[in-house]
C-alpha cells in the first residue's frame, strides 16, 4: 500500500511504521501489555476497593434513578425525589400525613427534608447531576484540552506560546470565580448548561497536563525516528504522540472528576446549579443548613456522599496515576 | 431623564425596604397624628362598614380585630419594674454591616436602623399605641387641608460635635436630603416641596398635595433623624464612617464589617420619666454576624449579649434553646404589618387576566408554605397588608381574601385554559407557564417549591423556579430598563410596614406607566413603586382620600376597600406575616420600655429594630 508524502521523504513501508516503535522503545512498553481486570483488582489495595465500590454504587444509583423516571415512569423501587409527602393529595382533597425533617425511618430510609421530600431518593437522583457534570467536563478535557496540549507539545513555536499564555491566563484566574461569571449569562440553567459550562472551564487543565507529556514523548526516540523516516507529523500526532498522552489524562480524569464534582456542589449550593427542584448534593446541603439545629442528619446524609464520593475519586484517581508513573518509568 | 433617575432612586429605596431588609419595614403602625404635641390613641377599626364585599367565599376568621393570634407573641410593652443600673456595655449582633450611617443617603434595613438610632433622634416617634408622637420636636400641627405643616423643635438640643439644633438647621437639611438617594425617594413620597425656618425653633413644611400622614414621614429615617447638615455638606463619605447626630450615643470606633461602637452621649437631652439622664448604658457595639445560625450561636455561648433576627427559623431556634435547653436569653419578638408572599405582574400574560392570579392563589397553600418558612406556631397567614393586632385590620378582608381550594382554582383556570380568547396566545387547552421566582434563600427555595408542586398537580401549569440574588431579583421587578413594566411574571416580595399605611400602600396604587395614567385621565401621576403593574382607578382615589383626611374611620373604611379590591383582583399574594425578634441575656433590660418626652411609652423594638437609649444591664 502506497503512502503519498512529501516530496523529500523517502516512501516507507506503512506496515512497518508500528515495528519501528516498538524496536525503539524496546520490548516492556509503548505497545502495552495486557492488563486484565483482575489484574488491576488484584493490584488494588483496600481503600480503593471500597472507593471503587462506593463509585459504582453512586454510578448505578444515579443511571438507575435516571431510568426510573425516564423510562419507567417512576414505577421502579425508588421514591420520587419531588413528592412532598405532607402535599396535597388531589384524589383525596386531603394533604399527606408525611413530616418534614423526619429522622430515619423505614419508609424514609435517611429521613425527610424540609418540605418531607425523602431522602435518600434525592441523594440517589442528585448523583446523576454530579456523573453527568463528570462525564461531560472529561469528554471535553480530553478531547479538545487533551489535544490541544498534545498538538502544541508537538508542534511548539509561536502556536504554543499562544495556546500556552491563554491556559495559563485562565488557569491564574480563580477557577469558582470564573465559573460563577459564566454560569450568571444564562438564564435558563439546566443540565446542559451547567456540564457544558463546567466541561469548557475543565479544558485548560488538561491542555496542560497533555501538553506536558506530549512534550515528554515528542523527544523519545520512537517519535524522533518515525520523523526521520518521514512521517507526516499529522500522523505522528495521532499514531504516536496521542496515544501515549491518553493513559495519562485518562487517569487525571479520575482526580480532575473530584474537583468537578465540588465545583458542581459548590454551585448548587449558591443556587445556580441546575435549577429547581432538580435535586443535586449541593442544594440540598443548602436547603438542609436552615434546619441544622433541629436535625443535622439533613446537612450530613448529602455531605456524606460529597465527601465519600470526591475522596473515592481521589483515592482511584491516584491509584492510577502511581500504576501510569510506574509504566511511564519503564519507558 | 431627570425623572426617570427620580424613579429609580424612589423604586429602589421602596424595594430595598420592601425586599431587602427581609422583612424590614419601619416602626409605625396605626393613623398619623395630627394634634399637637400629645397623640390620639388609635383605635379598633370597629364594626365602620366600607365597600361592598368582595365575592369569595368565607370561612370564619381565626382572629378578631386587635386580638393576638396564636403565634403571635408579641412581647408586651410595659414600664419596666426592676431598678435602673448605669454602666456596662451590650454588644449586638446583627444580620449584616449597615450599608451606610447617612440617614439622608443610604437604604437601610433593620441592622443599619439599629445602629442609626443609637446616634440620630427622630423629629417624631411612635408610640406604643402605634400613634405618632413628638420627639426632638416639640409639637407638630397642619393647616385644614395638611398641605403645610408647622413643627417646633425642644430648645437646648446639640449635636454631638457641639452645634445647637435650630429651625434652620432643619431647612439646611433639606437640600441635602433632596439631593441623597434615600432621602430623595422619601421627599418625593412625602409630596414635599420645601422646607423653612419660620423662626428659631419653628420649621413649617410645605406639601404638593395635603398629606395627613406627614408625622409618619419625620418618624422614618430621611427625612426624621436629625443630623448635622454643615458637616454632611462638607463630608458626606466621612459622615457615614464618624456619624454626628444628636442621639444617645457617639461614634467611638467603627471597623467596617467588623464592628462598630458607640459610646455614652454624656450631654444628651432626653431623661427618662423620673429625670434621670440617659442613656444608661456606657457603650454599645455591633457587629455583623450574616449566618443567621452563628449569630444565635454567639449569643448562647456570651460572645454577644444581644442579636436581631427577621427569621421565623431563628426564632423557632432560639425558643427552643431558651425553652427546651434553659439557655438564659430574653426574646423581644414582635409581628407586625410586614408580610411574606409576592405578585404577578399583570402586563404580562397570562397574569394579565384575574382568572389565572385567582385560580393560582386559590391552588396555593397558605399553611404548607408557612411551614416549609419555618414559621409553623410563629406566623400568621396574612391575608391583607395589617396583621390582627393593628387597627387597620379588617375582619371583612380576611373573609373576602381567597382561602385555599384546590379543585376550585383547577376550575377558574381551566376557563381560562379552554377561554379561545385567553390573553397568552396559545391553543386552547395548552397549559399554562408560570415563571416563580424568589431570592435563594433557602426558606424562600423551600416555599417556592411547595408552590410548584402544587401547582404542577394541576395538570395545567409549566412552572420554572427561578433564584436570582436579592440585588438582580429588585432589578427584575423595577425594570427600569423597560418603562418600570419589569420583567418579573410572579415574583416573591414583602409588603407593607409599621408605618401609616399611606407610606406603604398610597405610592403602590398610582398608574405604572404614563400610557395607563394617560388613559386614567391623570397624566403624569406615575409612580415605579407599582411593582404589580396593577391599576385601580376606585383604589388610586381611596388612597388619595385617606391621604387627605385624619379621620380614623374614614381613612380606615378607605384602605379597607383597597383592600377588598386586592382580595378580589389578587394582584398580590400573602404567605404569613413577618416575625421578628431581639435576642438578649435575661439581664439586658429595657427594650420593651423605652419613652418618648412625653412620657408615654414608645413602640418597642418593631422589624427587631431596638432603641437602645434605656435599655440597661441589672446585675
Amino acid at each position: 500500500m502506497a503512502i503519498t508524502n512529501s516530496s523529500t521523504t523517502p516512501e516507507f513501508p506503512r506496515d512497518r511504521l508500528s515495528n519501528v516503535s516498538s524496536a525503539v522503545a524496546g520490548p516492556t512498553d509503548i505497545a502495552p501489555k495486557r492488563t486484565t481486570f483482575r489484574k488491576i483488582l488484584r493490584s488494588m489495595p483496600l481503600r480503593v476497593k471500597l472507593s471503587s465500590l462506593w463509585l459504582v454504587l453512586i454510578v448505578f444509583g444515579a443511571i438507575y434513578a435516571k431510568l426510573d423516571v425516564a423510562w419507567f415512569g417512576g414505577s421502579l423501587p425508588l421514591q420520587d425525589p419531588n413528592i412532598q409527602t405532607n402535599g396535597f393529595i388531589r384524589e383525596t382533597g386531603q394533604f399527606g400525613t408525611g413530616q418534614p425533617i423526619e429522622g430515619m425511618s423505614t419508609s424514609h430510609w435517611l429521613g425527610t427534608d424540609a418540605i418531607a421530600r425523602d431522602t435518600f431518593a434525592r441523594i440517589v437522583h442528585g448523583g446523576w447531576v454530579s456523573l453527568v457534570v463528570v462525564v461531560v467536563s472529561a469528554c471535553c478535557g480530553i478531547m479538545i484540552g487533551g489535544f490541544l496540549g498534545s498538538l502544541v507539545g508537538f508542534v511548539r513555536g509561536r502556536v504554543e506560546t499562544f495556546v500556552m499564555a491563554t491556559v495559563d491566563v485562565i488557569l491564574a484566574f480563580p477557577a469558582l470565580v470564573l465559573l460563577l461569571a459564566m454560569v450568571s449569562i444564562f438564564e435558563v440553567r439546566n443540565l446542559f448548561v451547567i456540564s457544558a459550562v463546567i466541561g469548557v472551564l475543565s479544558i485548560p487543565a488538561y491542555t496542560r497536563v497533555a501538553r506536558a507529556n506530549s512534550l515528554a514523548i515528542s523527544s523519545r526516540e520512537f517519535v524522533t525516528a518515525a520523523r526521520a523516516i518521514g512521517t507526516k507529523p499529522s500522523r505522528i500526532l495521532f499514531r504516536e504522540i496521542i496515544p501515549n498522552v491518553l493513559p495519562t489524562l485518562l487517569a487525571y480524569t479520575m482526580v480532575a472528576a473530584a474537583f468537578v464534582v465540588v465545583v458542581e456542589g459548590s454551585l448548587s449550593f449558591l443556587g445556580l446549579s441546575v435549577q429547581l427542584p432538580t435535586p443535586t448534593w449541593g442544594n440540598m446541603i443548602n436547603q438542609a443548613r436552615r434546619d441544622i439545629k433541629i436535625n443535622v442528619a439533613q446537612v450530613m446524609w448529602p455531605s456524606l456522599a460529597l465527601t465519600l464520593t470526591v475522596l473515592s475519586l481521589n483515592q482511584v484517581g491516584d491509584f492510577f496515576q502511581q500504576r501510569r508513573e510506574i509504566r511511564g518509568s519503564n519507558l | 431623564m431627570r425623572r426617570r433617575g427620580l424613579y429609580r432612586a424612589v423604586a429602589f429605596l421602596a424595594a430595598a425596604g420592601l425586599v431587602a431588609g427581609a422583612c424590614g419595614g419601619s416602626d409605625d403602625s396605626a393613623p398619623a397624628d395630627t394634634t399637637e404635641e400629645s397623640s390620639e390613641e388609635a383605635e379598633a377599626p370597629a364594626e365602620e362598614p366600607a365597600d361592598e364585599p368582595a365575592d369569595e367565599p368565607a370561612e370564619e376568621p381565626a382572629v378578631e380585630a386587635g386580638d393576638e393570634a396564636e403565634g403571635d407573641v408579641d412581647t408586651e410593652i410595659v414600664e419596666e419594674e426592676t431598678a435602673i443600673e448605669y454602666g456596662g456595655s451590650v454588644s449586638v449582633g446583627l444580620e449584616a454591616e449597615a450599608t451606610g450611617l447617612r440617614p439622608w443617603e443610604d437604604t437601610c434595613s433593620s441592622p443599619c436602623y439599629n445602629m442609626m438610632v443609637a446616634v440620630y433622634d427622630k423629629l417624631v416617634e411612635q408610640t406604643s399605641s402605634g400613634a405618632y408622637s413628638p420627639n426632638v420636636a416639640e409639637s407638630i400641627s397642619a393647616n385644614e387641608d395638611f398641605t403645610v405643616w408647622t413643627m417646633t423643635l425642644r430648645p437646648g438640643i446639640t449635636f454631638h460635635n457641639g452645634v445647637e439644633l435650630t429651625a434652620q438647621t432643619i431647612a439646611d437639611m433639606f437640600p441635602i436630603q433632596q439631593a441623597g438617594a434615600a432621602g430623595s425617594g422619601a421627599v418625593s413620597a412625602a409630596n414635599l416641596v420645601s422646607v423653612e425656618a419660620t423662626g428659631d425653633l419653628e420649621v413649617t413644611y410645605t406639601l404638593s398635595q395635603g398629606g395627613s400622614a406627614f408625622p409618619a414621614s419625620l418618624a422614618r429615617a430621611p427625612l426624621g433623624m436629625v443630623f448635622d447638615p454643615a458637616a454632611a455638606a462638607a463630608d458626606s463619605e466621612g459622615y457615614s464612617m464618624a456619624p454626628i447626630g444628636t442621639g444617645p450615643f457617639v461614634i467611638d470606633s467603627r471597623d467596617l464589617d467588623n464592628e462598630t461602637t458607640f459610646v455614652r452621649n454624656d450631654n444628651y437631652w432626653a431623661t427618662d420619666p423620673d429625670g434621670n439622664a440617659l442613656p444608661y448604658l456606657d457603650s454599645i457595639s455591633f457587629r455583623p454576624i450574616p449566618d443567621e445560625g452563628t449569630r444565635l450561636d454567639a449569643l448562647l455561648s456570651g460572645t454577644i449579649n444581644a442579636m436581631q433576627t427577621l427569621r421565623q427559623g431563628t426564632i423557632r431556634d432560639a425558643r427552643a434553646a431558651r425553652d427546651d435547653d434553659g439557655a438564659d436569653i430574653t426574646l423581644w419578638e414582635f409581628q407586625g404589618n410586614n408580610l411574606g408572599g409576592g405578585m404577578f405582574n399583570v402586563l404580562v400574560p397570562p397574569f394579565d387576566d384575574v382568572r389565572v392570579r385567582r385560580a393560582l392563589v386559590k391552588m396555593g397553600s397558605q399553611e404548607q408554605t408557612i411551614e416549609a418558612l419555618g414559621g409553623t406556631g410563629i406566623s400568621l397567614p396574612a391575608t391583607q397588608w395589617f396583621s390582627p393586632d393593628s387597627p387597620w385590620w379588617s375582619e371583612k378582608v380576611a373573609e373576602a381574601w381567597p382561602q385555599f381550594d384546590f379543585e376550585g382554582g383547577v376550575e377558574i383556570l381551566t376557563e381560562y385554559i379552554n377561554d379561545p380568547e385567553r390573553s397568552d396566545g396559545k391553543a386552547v387547552g395548552e397549559s399554562i407557564d408560570v415563571e416563580l421566582s424568589c431570592p435563594p434563600d433557602p426558606t424562600l427555595i423551600a416555599a417556592m417549591q411547595v408552590s410548584e408542586q402544587l401547582y404542577t398537580a394541576s395538570g395545567l401549569v409549566n412552572v420554572t423556579l427561578t433564584n436570582f440574588d436579592q440585588q438582580t431579583h429588585i432589578g427584575i421587578a423595577l425594570g427600569g430598563e423597560n418603562g418600570f413594566v419589569g420583567d418579573h411574571k410572579m415574583h416573591c416580595w414583602r409588603w407593607g410596614s409599621d408605618d401609616d399605611p399611606a407610606v406603604s400602600l398610597n405610592p403602590a396604587l398610582a398608574p405604572p406607566t404614563a400610557e395607563i395614567a394617560e388613559a386614567a385621565g391623570i397624566p403624569g401621576v406615575v409612580s415605579p413603586l407599582n411593582f404589580p403593574n396593577w391599576f385601580s382607578p376606585t383604589a388610586f382615589q381611596a388612597a388619595v382620600a385617606a391621604n387627605q383626611t385624619d379621620d380614623f374611620e374614614t381613612r380606615f373604611g378607605l384602605y379597607e376597600s383597597i383592600m377588598l379590591e386586592f382580595a378580589d383582583q389578587v394582584p398580590v399574594y400573602y404567605s404569613g406575616h413577618t416575625a421578628t425578634a431581639i435576642g438578649t441575656d435575661t439581664n439586658v433590660l429595657g427594650l420593651n420600655s423605652w419613652h418618648l418626652p412625653s412620657g408615654e411609652l414608645g413602640i418597642g423594638f418593631p422589624a427587631a429594630e431596638g432603641r437602645w437609649a434605656e435599655v440597661f444591664i441589672a446585675s
